[in-house]
């Protein structure tokens, strides 16, 4: 399974790696905004996308409804992981096709439970 | 002539105005307007001259107060040097913290690998089913388990010392913090100061408006999430939100 980790801060990149490495995913690769993510989505056969909202030049919002406005990506499942804790954001999100939306602070179990929700409900 | 400027014309001045102008001696009625009109004229200049010493004063204030050019000059631009300080300290302590980390990750598999390799001999001594030859087998594997264990447990301890190390950003980015707020709280008196001297105080009939974010939906981290209603506090929160609305 190919997965896009998508954040401004390098920092974060790194833990979502390292957590997504722990439970198995072992072929990530980052972008470090919305503008750069989708054309390696574009290009790349990618199976599954874990987002931050705030980014300076296209917001993991944006970039979620980009993913589900493109025919060849829609399928793709999209996982928020974000400072936004706003109700109208949440709501947003989850209007907009989100398939998981995790705050920060977070924990490894957190991640594992909705990454196991995601992939379930996929079948 | 009186400064009095409840009276503004008398019935007698008027009777004298019109009788002027009956006769033709514009000059003179011209005259009696300009006395008439006197007194007002006076107080309204001795209200704009009052007015204007008044601005004159706070402009001064203003220019001669070099705090706010310093403010404007030297501690902003400063401040925001402070903030990048942070970040880049806050960066670098999470690094240093995750490259220590990633190197037990793999020691402890390490272990845990020793571990296992040695436990179906183990299991066996302990039921008493072990011929020599696997005795001397599994003495081996544990020798070379304590061996590995050892080294190992030593790399860990050093490397756990580092991440503690790597917790002193906190001490140091706090100073810098508060020197910035400190910073904020200056800049923040001399605009209400600025605010007062031209008469724009804050009223209490006018609503404290809150911290506005133009009509960008995007905060960042909350920092107040006790006293807000619009925002979810953690994961349950938004998990609660979510099903609530057949997500």
């Amino acid at each position: 399974m190919k997965v896009l980790v998508v954040d401004d801060f390098s920092t974060m990149r790194r833990i979502i790696k390292n957590l997504l490495r722990d439970l198995g995913f072992t072929n990530i690769s980052e972008a470090d905004d919305g503008s750069t993510a989708l054309p390696m989505l574009k290009e790349g056969d990618f199976d599954f996308v874990v987002t931050d909202w705030n980014m300076p030049g296209m917001q993991g919002i944006d970039l979620l409804k980009a993913i589900r406005a493109d025919s060849k990506l829609s399928h793709i499942p999209v996982l928020m992981v974000t400072a936004e804790a706003k109700k109208e954001q949440i709501v947003m999100a989850a209007q907009a096709g989100v398939n998981g939306y995790i705050v920060k602070p977070f924990t490894a179990a957190t991640l594992n439970t909705k990454l196991d929700k995601i992939f379930e409900r996929l079948g | 002539m009186s400064t009095n400027t409840s009276v503004h014309v008398s019935l007698e001045q008027a009777k004298l105005l019109v009788e002027y102008i009956e006769t033709d001696q514009q000059d003179k009625a011209d005259e009696l307007i300009a006395e008439i009109q006197s007194p007002i004229n006076t107080a309204l200049f001795a209200e704009i001259g009052k007015l204007t010493r008044q601005l004159h004063d706070s402009l001064n204030n203003f220019h001669l107060d070099s705090r706010l050019n310093d403010l404007a000059t030297a501690d902003i631009p400063d401040a925001k040097e402070r903030l990048n300080f942070v970040i880049s300290r806050t960066e670098e302590a999470a690094n240093k913290t995750m490259d220590a980390v990633e190197t037990i990750f793999p020691v402890v598999d390490s272990i845990q690998q020793q571990i296992s390799t040695v436990k179906p001999l183990w299991h066996k001594l302990m039921h008493n089913d072990l011929d020599i030859g696997e005795f001397k087998e599994l003495c081996r594997d544990i020798d070379i388990l304590l061996k590995t264990t050892e080294k190992e447990t030593n790399k860990i301890h050093g490397l756990m010392t580092d991440v503690l190390m790597a917790q002193d950003f906190q001490d140091l980015t706090g100073q810098v913090i508060r020197k910035v707020i400190d910073l904020v709280r200056e800049v923040e008196e001399s605009l209400i100061n600025m605010l007062t001297a031209f008469g724009m105080t804050a009223d209490s009939e006018r609503e404290k408006s809150a911290p506005k974010v133009g009509e960008n939906l995007v905060e960042g981290p909350i920092v107040n999430a006790e006293e807000r209603d619009d925002v979810v506090e953690d994961q349950d929160d938004v998990d609660d939100l979510l099903s609530s609305l057949g997500f």
